[in-house]
């Protein structure tokens, strides 16, 4: 079993796994830069070793400290959270190297599934529907027009090194692509350091469902259910619920039996997800996420399994010891994701808590950091706090929603708390007929 | 930086005296005691009976053990530093070594007058040695640091007035 871990992550995610580790008896060591000295997860850490400056590519982003600092504090494995050195195949193979466990797939498994092009590829390979594309980067104006005949329009440009949905881009015809290419070139070259970029066929007013999959690397894979994150601006998630109100029995059947399938093919080890677009009855292969996912608590309430814990366990060796029939999945869930953030106009809020009251009750978790006297810095991303709501069902979860969401009293700054208010009052959310270009017409409607 | 204080890391004074107690009272020029994978070597090569750290199994060791070197040579104060402009701060974490290797003098002590471009002390990350350069000339007031202690990025090293 593991002794000591160090955490390569920071907020509300490097406090959910030093809770994990905690409720295993593991000690924790938690990395942060001089910004986050204050931060909960670093105060409750059994140990803590500031690694940098506020800037992520010279603290969170920085493998040399990283190590230095697990190897100072005799840690014996490091787990990197999300975002930042999550998906980072060399990172991975780097802890390895050093003689630490990496709490996290194989290394190849990250590499392949961490390029688009590869990605997709080995989908096709495990049996995973794809959607029609470009074969691979575009080369020139010349291929990219060929291509989107090809695949028919309207067409999505996508950065081949890219994610959160940075450098996409949609072309509803041949002037338009032409207009579009250099311009998605040029902001995959700004955001990734790699301009090239690939066609996919565009699928209008999907909903995004995505299976939460856990292997062990010797054979067992279950699935968690699905999850439909489709409420989405610039895709980013902003509410994610399970089950999804738009999948009935036979989708989800089939669904998840391609993703346990694939894995077992695969022979993957840990936490994963494969994220698909979903339109009656049809699926499409997104992206598989190689981690933890933000939204990974609803799969949690309704399973009754602490995924942090599994990724632990088979980190240390251990079999998941139980299979799919094992597990039940039960009542509803919803995760709201409060950024620090303008509800309105989303710009980015940062600032001191001036107070704060968490809500609490049946059914309520929340997974965050915040406290009174807190002060969110302004150098990293804007999730400070996740609402995740339980419900028997899913008439249960949504009032419980509106509940907890007038319980929760964030003061100082400017929260997405009414964003969510919004949501949870909206009848055809209420009635689940959403697809993932929803919200945004929702609030271009104003 | 907070390291774990538990038990197993922590020197015991109380041995150490004892220890040391008994080195005068024996005339012998060393004692070796070792419990567990912790060990603790007192000797009397140098004035104040040195107590020294002896092969840490685990990098994180000299942290703890170099609590009992409460009475080196140089003067060792954490507490002060952080805010003075003179203070040389850590560029990176790592394991301080303030010789260029063990047992040899230090690169400086207190009182000494530095160039700068001078090293100081070298950190130790992922294998590599850092030479720390003083910054601008001057002449070390204080040395925050033991030798082979860990140090965050940020941590003050010395102050160079």
């Amino acid at each position: 079993m593991l002794e000591k871990v160090l955490i390569a992550n920071r907020g509300e995610i490097a406090l959910r796994i030093h809770r994990a580790c905690r409720d295993m008896g593991i000690k924790t060591v938690a990395v942060h830069s001089t910004a986050d000295a204050n931060a909960m997860n670093v105060r409750l850490a059994d140990e803590s070793v500031c690694i940098g400056p506020p800037p992520a590519r010279d603290s969170y982003l920085n493998i040399p400290a990283i190590l230095s600092a697990a190897t100072i504090t005799g840690a014996d494995a490091i787990h990197p959270g999300i975002g930042f050195l999550s998906e980072n195949a060399d990172f991975a193979e780097v802890v390895l190297e050093h003689g630490f466990t990496f709490i996290g797939p194989k290394p190849e498994h990250i590499r392949v599934m961490g390029d688009k092009v590869q990605a997709k590829a080995a989908a096709r390979e495990l049996g995973i529907p794809t959607l029609p594309g470009s074969a691979g980067a575009l080369r020139d104006m010349d291929t990219a027009i060929a291509a989107a005949r090809e695949i028919g329009y309207p067409v999505l440009l996508k950065a081949v090194s890219g994610g959160g949905g940075r450098g996409m881009k949609l072309a509803h015809d041949e002037a338009g692509l032409r207009s579009l290419v250099p311009l998605a070139q040029a902001e995959a070259q700004a955001a990734f350091g790699d301009a090239s970029v690939y066609l996919e066929r565009f699928l209008d007013r999907p909903r995004h469902i995505e299976i939460q999959l856990l292997g062990d690397g010797r054979g067992g894979v279950v699935h968690l259910g699905e999850r439909d994150c489709s409420l989405q601006r610039k895709h980013q998630k902003i509410l994610e619920e399970t089950p999804s109100p738009g999948l009935d029995p036979a989708a989800r059947e089939r669904l998840t039996a391609t993703a346990v399938a694939a894995l077992e093919k695969l022979g993957y080890q840990s936490a994963g997800t494969i994220e698909f677009l979903y339109r009656d009855g049809e699926f499409y292969f997104i992206e598989m996420n190689t981690r933890l996912q933000v939204e990974h608590p609803i799969s949690e309430m309704i399973s009754g399994i602490d995924i942090v814990r599994e990724q632990l366990r088979i980190a240390a060796g251990e079999t998941l010891g139980y299979r799919q029939s094992d597990i039940h999945l039960r009542g509803h869930a919803i995760e709201c994701r409060i950024n620090a953030e303008n509800p309105d106009d989303f710009r980015p809020s940062p600032g001191r808590i001036s107070e704060y009251h968490a809500p609490g009750g049946p059914g309520i978790r929340v997974d965050s950091g915040l406290y009174q006297g807190y002060t969110v810095p302004p150098y990293y991303d804007s999730l400070i706090a996740k609402l995740i709501i339980y419900g028997g069902d899913r008439a249960e979860c949504l009032m419980r929603l509106r509940r907890a969401l007038e319980e929760y009293v964030i003061g100082g700054i400017e929260t997405t708390i009414p964003l969510h208010q919004r949501l949870g009052d909206n009848a055809e959310f209420q009635r689940g007929a959403y697809d993932i270009g929803w919200l945004e017409r929702l609030l271009d409607r104003g | 930086m907070r390291l774990g204080g538990r038990p197993p890391l922590a020197p015991d004074p109380d041995l150490i005296r004892s220890l040391a107690k008994l080195l005068d009272e024996t005339g012998l020029s060393e004692i070796e005691y070792a419990v567990g994978d912790q060990r603790i070597r007192v000797s009397r090569e140098t004035k104040a009976a040195a107590v020294a750290a002896a092969v840490p199994p685990r990098p994180a060791e000299p942290a703890a053990l170099n609590g009992a070197n409460g009475h080196d040579t140089h003067s060792h104060d954490k507490t002060n530093g952080a805010d003075n402009p003179g203070t040389l701060k850590a560029p990176l974490v790592g394991i301080a070594y303030l010789a260029g290797e063990p047992g040899s003098p230090p690169y400086v002590k207190v009182g000494d007058s530095v160039s700068e471009g001078q090293t100081l002390l070298i950190i130790e990350a992922m294998k590599v040695m850092n030479q720390i350069r003083a910054p601008r000339a001057g002449r070390v007031s204080r040395v925050y640091v033991g030798d082979a202690e860990p140090v965050e990025y940020g941590s003050a090293l010395m102050l160079i007035e």
